[in-house]
């Protein structure tokens, strides 16, 4: 019925003329797009992200809040010879009576140290390490990798220092640095820091070059666009994701070094917890005492994955491309 | 790309240079130079100017100073005279010291201190020490020494100019010696020829024999430095070369007794003989044609860097082998069961500290299947070399398949592959002479440096499992202060880095065609 009264209608009838609006008809109708809400809608429809994030929250809480409401002493049985190297089925059994049967979940070590205690004050070590050591590299990785990148001259100048950096074996120049300047907390941030920018800045160059050459920034700077907004617009967006990459491979690698360094005997001093000193003081009676050397391999193996892939799912969430 | 090559090696060189004096410069000037007297125990028997006299002739033997003493100063001066040591002039010139009363008045002594602060000597006088009756404490008489501190560069050069020596018929100083020659021999103890050389230090330059790598030559010497605490004096060298293990006997003979049927059990290795400059035994007479007569042993065991190389190389192969293979399966079965296991396997090596998946298979070689744990304690050798391959070449093995992984979906996705398939060709085919092909042109880089970097040894690796390898040359020698061990592997592990990055240069430019080192004109 209705359809054949609508054949009825006229033209004029059915449509009306309106004015044109000069303002209206400059804006582009697009749907409202928000590059990092994005990221995070991306991000968080994975459900495992979720569970990570959670897990890393809580390592966090633990690593920085236990060690303030239980400061970490490893010798505080040293004098104690029965409490050494014990199970945590004994220890917990030894120090029933002293109010704080976490404190002894996981065992003692060579000295009667609690292991639980231990590996939270070492990982707060661990991660504010690599934190530290992440932050500046990253920041003088990219800003010199930028500029490396951008200018003809600062490349060629850049590149013979690169050339002779990147001959020596990284491990060795650690290895000499650490020897050479000491083992405290912020000398072992400058050895891994004072050469460790050097890569990043290297791959850094390297990317930006490749977009800096592209069609679409050719044609901004052809049309006048400032230097400073180049970079903004059109390199650094393109790049977050090649950032978040390298972070989420970046952070882990500090921890691992930690451990290894303090393995081979150049790590952080003996007054600083550090999972590596403990995983180096447990790691010749492995088979007797399991608990103590398990202990800090499992939570810098448990760090170390989170980061990683925690990381590598953030760096998938920040490309533009799976946005849609 | 002759003129490429001498650029790029010539850059090589320069940066191998700016690393070494680099390091030189950390570890000699801010390492506190006693530490090399911690575990000394000469120096603990020493007391008193004995030991600062002491501790002064090892910092030259070191090289940080140059030092000349007064007795040696006088040794020189009256050399002129026969039989000096017993003329009265230089016997109350050498006792003056010991009187420092009287000793400024001398005019030896006014000479010595005269010279030296002239070359830019400090003078040290080390007054006598005394007991009440005048009599010297133990280690106490005095000294009288000019010392000066050599400048980084000084001791660059001198590393420098050690670092090679070449072997030539007038290096041993003989008169004895008639004819000098170096020439092709029969060799009596390979069957094959060998050159031989009269005059040389040692006396078989090049020559065959059973052993790894079959070939050996003596002309060329490599010198490093000297370990200062760690192998006390030795050359680094020879430390790292030296076979361990028990001395291998078998029955040969004598140089002298070839051609007879006299035999003798021994461990000599013929083939290491060098010059003996002291008078020879009877014994050695009867053995030996010429003066020819030190040489080494041979011992069952292994170097230690043939110990390193051994399990690096087997880890390098087989991980090549394995890692390329299991990234072409993997890539062929994009996103399937398989290829998602490798990808678990991957983040697990790439996140997990070394340290930690390394203890997981010495735990799981050992529970389960009852592997020896550490070296030493293996009661067959050859069991002894598996867990440490094993930790080895599965991280390789992985780390090689996800590149390869990574570059053969690159490969697969490119235009020539839709157009190869379009023109009919089997999927077989594309992948085995196409998208392989390709992707492995950026793996074979890494080779060289893959197969070179076994011989710097795996540090974490062997010290887990106590293997006498290199790898913990310079962790050990970091722990023990032993600064010429440090020196000695930035130049080795620089300079091998340098060579396989060349060599993974030229290798790749050797694959790929399309690859030219040849500067472009019209760019």
């Amino acid at each position: 019925m209705n359809e054949e009264r609508k054949d009825m209608l006229s033209a004029d009838e059915l449509f009306s003329f309106i004015d044109s609006d000069t303002i209206e008809s400059e804006k582009i109708i697009a749907p409202r797009y928000s590059y990092w809400r994005s990221v995070f809608r991306v991000f968080f429809k994975k459900k495992s992200n979720w569970f990570l994030l959670g897990l890393f929250a809580l390592l966090l809480i633990c690593s920085f809040v236990i060690p303030l409401i239980c400061p970490y002493d490893p010798n505080e049985n040293v004098t104690k010879a029965a409490t050494f190297n014990l199970s945590p089925a004994k220890a917990m059994a030894y120090f029933s009576g002293d109010g704080h049967p976490l404190k002894w979940i996981l065992g003692t070590g060579s000295q009667g140290n609690s292991i639980f205690y231990g590996i939270w004050a070492s990982a707060r070590t661990s991660l504010m390490l690599a934190m530290i050591c992440a932050a500046i590299n990253m920041t003088v990785g990219i800003i010199a990798g930028a500029l490396w990148g951008y200018s003809k001259r600062v490349d060629q100048f850049m590149l013979v220092v690169y050339n002779i950096i990147a001959n020596v074996p990284y491990i060795l120049l650690i290895t000499v640095l650490v020897y050479v300047i000491g083992s405290g907390f912020w000398s072992f941030v400058f050895a891994l820091t004072v050469t460790g920018w050097i890569s990043i800045a290297y791959f850094f160059r390297t990317q930006v070059m490749i977009i800096r050459d592209r069609e679409y920034s050719l044609a901004s700077r052809c049309l006048g666009t400032p230097t400073l907004r180049i970079v903004n617009k059109n390199i650094l967006p393109f790049l977050t994701s090649v950032i978040v990459t390298l972070l989420a491979t970046e952070l882990p690698s500090y921890i691992g070094m930690e451990v290894f360094l303090s393995y081979i005997g150049v790590g952080l001093s003996a007054n600083v917890a550090s999972l590596g000193r403990m995983i180096q003081e447990a790691q010749t009676s492995f088979i007797t005492f399991p608990w103590a050397f398990w202990s800090p391999v499992a939570i810098a193996s448990l760090i170390s994955i989170i980061l990683y892939v925690l990381g590598q799912n953030l760096a998938d969430a920040s490309d533009p491309r799976t946005h849609m | 790309m002759k003129k490429y090559l001498a650029k790029r090696i010539a850059f090589s060189v320069f940066s191998l240079l700016v690393v070494v004096l680099t390091v030189m410069v950390l570890v000699y000037s801010l390492i506190e130079r006693s530490v090399i007297f911690q575990t000394d125990d000469t120096w603990n028997k020493r007391s008193n100017n004995d030991r600062t006299y002491y501790e002064y002739s090892q910092y030259q033997k070191y090289g940080y100073v140059d030092m000349s003493n007064f007795t040696s100063f006088l040794a020189q001066k009256y050399a002129d005279v026969p039989n000096y040591t017993e003329d009265p002039s230089f016997k109350a010139d050498r006792a003056v010291i010991q009187d420092p009363a009287k000793y400024e008045k001398n005019a030896s002594v006014k000479e010595f201190i005269e010279k030296y602060t002239a070359d830019g000597y400090e003078i040290q006088y080390l007054k006598p020490i005394l007991f009440q009756n005048g009599s010297p404490k133990p280690g106490g008489s005095g000294y009288l020494l000019a010392v000066r501190e050599r400048s980084m560069l000084a001791r660059l050069g001198d590393y420098l100019k050690g670092l090679v020596t070449v072997e030539t018929v007038n290096d041993v100083q003989d008169p004895t010696i008639t004819e000098r020659y170096v020439r092709w021999e029969k060799d009596p103890y390979s069957g094959f020829y060998a050159r031989v050389g009269m005059g040389t230090n040692h006396k078989y330059q090049l020559y065959f024999d059973s052993r790894f790598p079959f070939i050996h030559q003596n002309k060329f010497h490599l010198n490093l430095g000297v370990s200062y605490t760690r192998f006390r004096g030795q050359q680094i060298v020879s430390v790292i070369n030296q076979p361990r293990g028990n001395m291998k006997v078998t029955s040969q003979q004598f140089p002298a007794k070839l051609g007879t049927d006299e035999y003798a059990d021994t461990a000599i290795d013929f083939h290491s003989l060098t010059w003996n400059y002291s008078e020879l035994t009877a014994d050695e007479k009867l053995n030996y044609p010429d003066k020819y007569t030190v040489a080494t042993f041979r011992h069952g065991g292994l170097s230690m860097l043939e110990n390193s190389f051994v399990i690096g190389l087997i880890a390098t192969v087989l991980a090549y082998i394995l890692g390329l293979l299991l990234g072409i399966l993997v890539a062929r079965r994009k996103d399937s069961w398989i290829d998602k296991l490798g990808m678990g396997a991957i983040i697990f090596f790439m996140a997990v500290p070394s340290l930690a998946y390394i203890f997981l298979f010495a735990a799981a070689g050992t529970r389960l299947f009852g592997l020896p744990y550490k070296f030493a304690t293996a009661k067959v050798m050859a069991l002894a070399y598996i867990l440490p391959t094993i930790s080895l070449a599965i991280p390789q093995t992985l780390s090689l398949m996800k590149w390869m992984r990574r570059y053969m979906i690159d490969q697969m996705n490119s235009d020539y592959v839709k157009f190869a398939r379009a023109e009919g060709l089997s999927e077989q085919e594309i992948f085995r002479q196409h998208i392989s092909r390709n992707a492995a042109i950026p793996i074979v880089h890494g080779i060289p440096a893959s197969v070179l970097g076994c011989l710097t040894g795996a540090i974490i690796t062997e010290r887990v499992y106590a293997v006498p390898g290199v790898g913990s040359l310079l962790t050990n020698a970091i722990n023990s202060h032993d600064n010429g061990i440090i020196i000695a592997c930035t130049v080795f592990y620089t300079s091998l880095s340098v060579i396989s990055l060349i060599l993974g240069d030229l290798l790749m430019a050797k694959v790929d065609p399309r690859i030219s080192f040849e500067e472009k004109a019209g760019r």
